[in-house]
């Protein structure tokens, strides 16, 4: 039995001491070293004052210390914060602060970038990763220090309700918000994962998300449930198709699992026609729409293998899926998002929160154990995620909205049709079009923001913007994107930027961002 | 302008989007976080725009792009 997300990592360490459970270029661990290490680190932290749900940083690119990092921290009881290496100091700073962080594991390569973050007051207290040396105001512990340790077990008394892990993710007032997830919610999905998709041992999945991206869970969890190597893939080579298919025979890749846009990538520019991929036998995407037209090439050059789409916000890990067998030559409606998960359930209601009659469109609610603790420090946003429902008149369902519009189709898979709100996705990258506007209103020139997507062309969204300076500024765009810089992480800066003496407006006098949009398109189409 | 120049100003002024922003010529750019997909995609079509250089796609690696230097390097078998 399971019921916290480390023991798998222990139970596949007594099954499988000497087979290797973390690759990076070239580097590995073992899952007896992934154990001891691990252990060593959650001791080193207990000694350093970590208590029971108190919340730790992860700053620094993927490696075999950040899967270290990531069992170490839970199995001290602490919940693990991914912070992105690439996003500006000040969100970095805003996370750190927002959540508490007084214990941060990093590496030398962000000294700099830790120097700026304590540039103001932080509360961070202890950095380990780093070695002692003047200028910061923290406890440093090197990376072997840190390890040099007993690696025997903890024993602490956690259970499956305790804090696992926090994701930060784009928040439409402007700052980032903390989705919290506990052992039982991240295990649920990664058990279910493990199932579906038959991971066993022999299994080599791969890692291409960050580890603030939610696809993450599944490369770490569901392979260390199976004792399966994960294999990391420095975030350098993601950009580089070319490198990534050459990664994926080498590695010989058995499960892949990234979002859309890195597939179609590499069928157009990674030259996989000519790579031994006889290893892979799953394909697994999420994160956004799979343009039906680049998947059927795509699973045409590849008729080997399976696959599948899995679907579910951050907020419920993975709710539905559907494994796509065949797109049919003559269309390019939209393939599923099939049906919910094993020990998920589905409601679909109304504006009035009324279920609908089965085929029409509503927004889709989950419940299960897949779903999140909440919000971090936002008792209300967490209230208004959640819908109650009496049952029998003597307790009340509780389930997560998504935000998401979806109907079920004849075949009984749900099609997933736009958001009810503003976020959007783009590269697989979750964005509140709000948060852009609101960071652009914070330039003190700018009098009105619109922020829109526009398609890339490449089967994902890009971000356009316009905006009207206050009387008597003169600005150039690449002031505005010099600002943004400062407080957006890299995704969600506008590629463009206009500057209008005015918007076009509804009736009622609001900006008109459909009519914006659609210039832009129209734009972009010439 | 000479290829390294035009390479590092395209950079500055259309990635990074700040003319005044400092790039060593052999920091890594991706460890850095300054190129992206979507950055390398531009840089490719520029880099075949203004020097006429056609970048073929198995050429698109890493090791060609990890830095202004290693880029140059790379584009003097052309």
């Amino acid at each position: 039995m399971r019921y916290l997300l480390t023991e798998a990592v222990t139970q596949s360490a007594e099954r499988y001491p000497d087979r290797e459970a973390i690759r990076y270029s070239g580097g590995s661990l073992t899952y007896t070293e992934l154990e001891s290490r691990s252990n060593s680190l959650a001791r080193t932290l207990q000694e350093l004052g970590l208590s029971r749900g108190e919340r730790v940083g992860i700053f620094m690119n993927k490696g075999l210390e950040s899967a270290v990092a990531i069992y170490g921290i839970m199995k001290a009881g602490g919940a693990y914060v991914p912070l992105d290496p690439f996003a500006p100091v000040a969100r970095i700073g805003y996370v750190i602060q927002d959540c508490g962080i007084r214990h941060l594991i990093t590496k030398e390569a962000k000294r700099d970038q830790i120097g700026q973050i304590f540039a103001e007051a932080s509360p961070v207290e202890h950095l380990i990763g780093l070695a002692e040396q003047d200028g910061l105001a923290a406890h440093c512990v090197s990376w072997d220090d840190a390890l040099n340790v007993p690696s025997h077990s903890l024993g602490i008394h956690l259970t499956e309700q305790d804090l696992a892990y926090i994701l930060y993710t784009s928040g439409s007032t402007g700052v980032p918000k903390g989705i919290m997830h506990t052992h039982r919610s991240g295990l649920s999905f990664a058990e279910w994962a493990a199932d579906a998709y038959g991971l066993n041992f022999k299994d080599r999945v791969s890692n291409h998300a960050p580890l603030h991206f939610d696809l993450s869970t599944f490369d770490y969890f569901a392979s260390a449930i199976a004792g399966a190597v994960t294999v990391i893939i420095p975030e350098a080579l993601t950009k580089f198709p070319t490198n990534l298919s050459g990664l994926m025979e080498e590695e010989r890749i058995s499960v892949w699992y990234s979002v859309p846009f890195a597939l179609i990538q590499l069928m157009q520019r990674g030259g996989i026609e000519n790579r031994d991929l006889s290893a892979l036998r799953w394909i697994l995407f999420a994160g956004e729409v799979f343009p039906t037209k680049h998947l059927r090439e795509l699973m045409m050059m590849l008729p080997h293998i399976r696959f599948s789409n899995l679907y579910g916000p951050t907020e419920t890990n993975v709710c539905t899926y559907c494994h796509v067998t065949e797109v049919p030559p003559d269309t390019d409606e939209t393939i599923p998002i099939g049906i919910p998960c094993a020990n998920v359930e589905d409601l679909v209601v109304d504006l009035d929160d009324q279920p609908v009659s089965s085929g029409e469109v509503g927004e889709l609610l989950i419940r299960g154990g897949v779903v999140m603790k909440g919000y971090w420090g936002q008792p209300e946003k967490t209230a208004n995620g959640f819908y109650r429902r009496p049952a029998f008149g003597q307790f009340e369902d509780v389930f997560y909205r998504t935000g998401d519009l979806v109907q079920l189709d004849p075949n009984g898979n749900y099609r997933y049709l736009g958001r009810k709100d503003r976020q959007i996705k783009t590269r697989g990258y979750r964005v509140e079009l709000d948060e852009v506007e609101v960071a652009l209103l914070a330039h003190d020139g700018v009098l009105e923001a619109a922020a829109y997507p526009v398609p890339d062309y490449q089967g994902s969204n890009l971000i356009e913007a316009s905006v009207i300076l206050k009387q008597g500024v003169a600005l150039d765009p690449s002031d505005l994107v010099e600002h943004l810089s400062q407080r957006l992480p890299p995704y969600a800066i506008p590629l463009r930027i206009d500057i209008l003496d005015d918007f076009p407006r509804t009736s009622t006098g609001k900006i008109n961002r459909r009519e914006l949009q659609s210039l832009a398109i129209e734009r972009l189409a010439n | 302008m000479d290829r390294r120049s035009v390479i590092s100003d395209y950079i500055k002024n259309e990635i990074m989007r700040n003319k005044n922003a400092k790039l060593d010529e052999s920091e890594d750019l991706l460890g850095a976080g300054i190129l992206d997909s979507l950055a390398i995609l531009q840089l490719v079509a520029y880099i075949e725009k203004s020097l006429g250089i056609q970048v073929p796609d198995e050429d698109v690696q890493y090791d060609n792009f990890k830095s202004v230097n290693a880029l140059v390097d790379y584009l003097q078998k052309f």
